[in-house]
């Protein structure tokens, strides 16, 4: 074979590689949800502090909800100090986390709050309707609302920074009143 | 403290591994054997840590140690004893551990085998080795690290996931992680061969028998994985083509004609290019497999996905592929080979087209894994590529394999006259076609089944026929029979122990065709008391028990089954284990030479007054595992040292 | 020159006979995926295709005597009814994403031979509430005394 063309060999290796990077771009962990476009249900429940807490108060802002619990680790460990970090940073723009615990006992809840030093809203589904209403099946589950109510992206998993400021500055740039 | 120490050892080994890799490509390329030696004790120190980080983290396990995240999030305090040990190698921090391990101690094994006998290749491989460790070590330190705080502590850990409390998946990743790793070696000898030159025949008789050992274990891992899928999973069946089981399937593929390809470079010098490219390949497809199985990139029901560490391995892969091909590109010249075939009808030319076959399924299982990612990059469209197609285009090249497995062995080298051909396939050839007729007349309808059985009998009586001719000749210089049939094994151990490979593979073969072609299942709901029957057998529902264990409890199923007599109580099963979405379902099963009956528990009610199961008698699948015994009794006999061979 | 000829055309006839099964092999059994909404807007009847979507709360029917389950699949836009015969795998229930493969009859809803739920690492079940139903159900089964 002349020289130069034997160099075609390794090249050859080059468009399966990229076939294969390819993959990363199309995440099969995408679940997409039939409530993904609809209305978020409503729901009106109590903070560990005893406060009201209902979805309808925060109309207007981009809320973050998020279903946990203290039994779920690691992942409910890993993203809390994330939302934690972004709900300090999102506040004051009209972003709000709201953190759900779901089948939990009130002084695990209490002890995780404490223990990782969260300062969001955080209620206690203790009926279950709410993460029924939400198709929860598993924790950690987080879904981003828009300011209109409507749930647009639901994510399965630990949230990481860069999913959660991507999702929320895209929702944030929409414009559109509720 | 515990996670603390885990990982500070990991760092060591890495740096340790890194400076080795380059301490013996720089002492091989300048020739300061101080070098060599100098990176022959960071292997050793490599070796070292690595054995105790993994001891560590068992000691972790055993103990409950919850603040390393990795033992709590695979076990709690109910795990029993056995499974916190084997359970270190559960998930993927922990496979990937393994993995390591065992480079590590097939890196100690190259030094102490190769260290003396192969003074130019030697250096090089090292390097390599110590460079795909460093990789691997790398992946450990930043993409699955197995030592990680927990914080805060939980009072208890997850668990195991279920399904890995048996015992056919605790040895499962073993074998076949030793199979993977097991190619490392003759593949650091290719690269070896490669950039020294010297790529005639001493690297491939080097790493002869590492091809043997890699390739048994693969195979081994495999046939328990199939083993493992028939009698836990609940779906009767053993093999579907998921993409991560293809993933170790191709290895093997190529693996398997890797090995038959040596061959012929050992007589004739030929095919040097085509036996640097398998190794290259075979190696690579091992990596591609651990990135399938762990990247999330192709949906399936294995995939467990994790982030960074997709990246590391396409990353890495692509270096791997990049850098061999490059070598070979840049060795080309020399690489053509120098002999030619001779003529079609010859050994060589059988075991050409053993290899094209191996090599033309291997490219048809890749071609079907990645064809949803094709499809979809380039039509946007999702498909799905599901058992039909690889079942399709396989079976014709896996029959025709077979075939040939009869016919390779016995073919002359270089050129086949017709007396030899007639001499050794008359009778296998007759033979086959009465057995075929046979099957016809016994009631056998399928053409594929009938042509399978000819194909089988036409191997086994090749096989039996020189066994049989060169113990006679034996026999007339005056031997008696055992020590002649023992001598000759002895003595051509490599040849014989590939005749009994190839009977392991016969029966395989025959397993497989008779579960695809004769097997029958069902699935009722019975009521206390009731009945129901399938291919003569009938199974009557007693009840159901809770029983409770130490992490999970279990509503047991009794079935009482009879064939005309009664033949005993099968008692499937549903775990259910506190940490899982769903029950996972426990399989009873009745095994058998002819048959096996194939018990599931489906839906009950909860009063235990019905019950739903579904009944599989599946035929002559367990002549998949006699042939995986057989096949390792071949593999043994063909590793053993040589003897001194004279006639 | 002549034998290194006979060996390439050998070659070439190999790969284009590889070539051609593989192309018919998929082309004959590849499965597309479609959701409820896509399927109801083109149907075709017989195709296998792998359907994705929701199982609607209280479409559900099981019959364990016949073997008869049908439910209702939904994507927030569409909905398909199925039918399918046999035991669902564990982790099928309503309010949960499934996976099916089968195909459209021509009489109005999916005939599924494979339901498909997929096992998450990371996730973790509801906790409690599983466990107490499991509970009750053990506490039954043991008090019949078997």
């Amino acid at each position: 074979m002349k020289r130069p063309w034997r160099w075609l060999i390794p090249l050859a290796a080059v468009p399966v590689l990229a076939l294969l990077a390819y993959g990363f771009r199309v995440s099969p962990r995408d679940i997409p949800s039939p409530l993904v476009g609809r209305p978020a249900p409503a729901f009106a429940l109590a903070t560990l502090e005893g406060a009201p807490l209902s979805l309808a108060s925060h109309r207007g802002k981009v809320v973050v909800l998020n279903f946990w619990a203290s039994w779920c680790y690691p992942a409910c460990y890993e993203e809390a100090p994330v939302l934690e970090r972004n709900w300090r940073g999102y506040r004051d723009r009209g972003v709000v986390v709201v953190g759900v615990d779901i089948q939990d006992k009130r002084e695990a809840a209490q002890k995780f709050v404490g223990d990782l030093g969260l300062t969001f809203p955080i209620a206690q589904d203790l009926k279950g309707t709410v993460s029924v209403d939400y198709g929860v099946y598993g924790v950690p589950e987080t879904f981003f609302l828009d300011r209109q109510g409507r749930i647009r992206v639901k994510h399965v998993g630990a949230v990481t920074d860069d999913v959660f400021r991507a999702t929320v500055d895209r929702l944030l740039a929409e414009a559109g009143s509720p | 403290m515990t996670a603390d120490l885990g990982y500070g050892m990991t760092l060591v080994a890495l740096g340790l591994a890194v400076y080795g890799g380059v301490a013996a490509g720089v002492g091989a390329r300048t020739g300061r054997l101080a070098l060599v030696e100098s990176a022959q004790h960071a292997a050793l120190g490599v070796f070292v840590l690595v054995t105790s980080c993994f001891a560590l983290l068992t000691y972790a396990f055993l103990t409950f140690d919850f603040s390393v995240r990795y033992v709590a999030t695979n076990t709690n305090l109910g795990t029993p004893f056995y499974y916190r040990i084997t359970g270190v190698w559960g998930a993927l921090e922990g496979s990937i551990i393994l993995w390591t391990w065992m480079l590590t101690l097939y890196t100690i094994i190259l030094i102490v085998r190769h260290r003396v006998g192969a003074r130019e290749l030697y250096p090089w491989a090292l390097a390599t080795m110590l460079g795909i460790l460093a990789f691997f070590l790398l992946v450990m330190t930043v993409a699955a690290p197995p030592f990680q705080h927990q914080f805060p502590v939980p009072a208890d850990g997850r668990g195991l996931n279920p399904l890995l409390e048996d015992t056919g998946m605790i040895t499962h990743p073993v074998a076949l992680y030793l199979g993977f790793t097991g190619f490392t070696v003759p593949f650091a000898f290719a690269m070896a061969a490669l950039i020294t030159g010297r790529i005639g025949d001493t690297w491939l008789v080097l790493t002869r028998r590492w091809t043997i050992v890699a390739w048994y274990f693969l195979s081994l891992g495999l046939l328990i994985g199939g083993w493992w899928s028939y009698h836990v999973l609940g779906w009767g069946g053993y093999w579907a083509w998921d993409p991560v089981e293809n993933a170790a399937f191709m290895p093997w593929l190529t693996g398997t004609a890797f090995l038959h390809s040596v061959m012929i470079q050992e007589r004739r010098r030929m095919l040097r290019l085509w036996n640097i490219s398998l190794v290259i390949l075979t190696f690579s497809l091992t990596l591609f497999g651990t990135f399938l199985t762990r990247s999330g990139v192709i949906a399936s029901v294995h995939a467990f996905t994790q982030g960074s560490i997709g990246v590391l391995f396409l990353s890495f892969l692509a270096l791997v592929v990049l850098t061999a091909l490059g070598l070979v590109a840049w060795r080309w010249e020399v690489l053509r080979s120098e002999g030619e075939l001779d003529s079609v009808v010859s050994r060589e030319s059988a075991f050409l087209l053993n290899n094209v076959l191996l090599v033309a399924a291997a490219f048809t299982v890749f071609f079907g894994t990645v064809f949803p990612l094709l499809s979809e990059a380039v039509r946007g469209v999702k498909v799905s590529v599901g058992a039909p197609f690889f079942n399709q285009v396989n079976v014709p090249l896996f029959l025709s394999l077979v075939f040939m497995m009869g016919v390779g062995p016995l073919l002359a080298w270089r050129r086949a006259s017709l007396e030899n051909l007639k001499r050794n396939f008359l009778w296998p050839i007759a033979l086959g076609i009465v057995a075929a007729a046979a099957a016809f007349a016994l009631g056998v309808r399928s053409l594929l089944a009938a042509l399978t059985f000819a194909t089988t009998v036409f191997v086994a009586v090749t096989i039996g026929l020189d066994f049989t001719r060169a113990t006679r000749a034996r026999l007339r210089l005056g031997e008696s029979l055992l020590p002649a049939m023992g001598g000759l094994l002895l003595r051509h151990n490599r040849r014989y122990g590939g005749f009994v490979v190839h009977l392991g593979i016969l029966l395989i073969v025959l397993g497989v065709m008779g579960s695809h072609a004769w097997s029958v299942q069902t699935e009722t709901t019975l009521h206390r008391g009731e009945t129901a029957e399938l291919a003569g057998y009938r199974f009557r529902f007693d009840g159901l028990t809770a029983v409770e264990e130490s992490n999970h409890f279990k509503v047991v199923g009794a079935f009482t089954v009879s064939n005309g007599r009664v033949l005993g109580v099968l008692r499937p099963a549903k775990k259910f284990y506190p940490q899982e979405q769903a029950p996972i379902a426990y399989v009873d099963y009745r095994l058998g030479l002819r048959e096996d009956l194939y018990l599931v528990l489906g839906d009950f009610a909860r009063d235990g007054s019905q019950a739903t199961i579904k009944v599989q008698v599946n035929r002559l699948v367990s002549w998949i595992w006699i042939g995986g015994v057989v096949l390792t009794l071949g593999a043994l006999l063909a590793i053993l040292p040589d003897r001194h061979k004279s006639a | 020159m002549n034998r290194r000829r006979k060996f390439i055309v050998g070659g070439i006839v190999i790969a284009g006979a590889l070539g051609y099964m593989i192309y018919a092999g998929v082309t004959q059994s590849a499965v597309y995926f479609v959701t409820p909404a896509e399927l109801r807007a083109a149907p075709v009847p017989g195709k296998a295709y792998r359907l994705g979507g929701m199982v609607v709360p209280g479409s559900l029917k099981w019959e364990p005597r016949s073997l008869d389950l049908s439910f209702t699949l939904s994507d927030g836009t569409a909905t398909v009814p199925v039918r399918h015969k046999g035991t669902p795998p564990d982790l099928f229930a309503e309010g949960r994403g499934a996976v099916l493969e089968g195909s459209w009859t021509g009489d109005g809803y999916f005939k599924a031979s494979l339901i498909m739920a997929k096992h998450s690492e990371e996730y973790k079940a509801p906790h409690d509430a599983s466990q107490a139903g499991y509970r009750e159900l053990f506490k039954t089964l043991r008090g019949d005394g078997q």
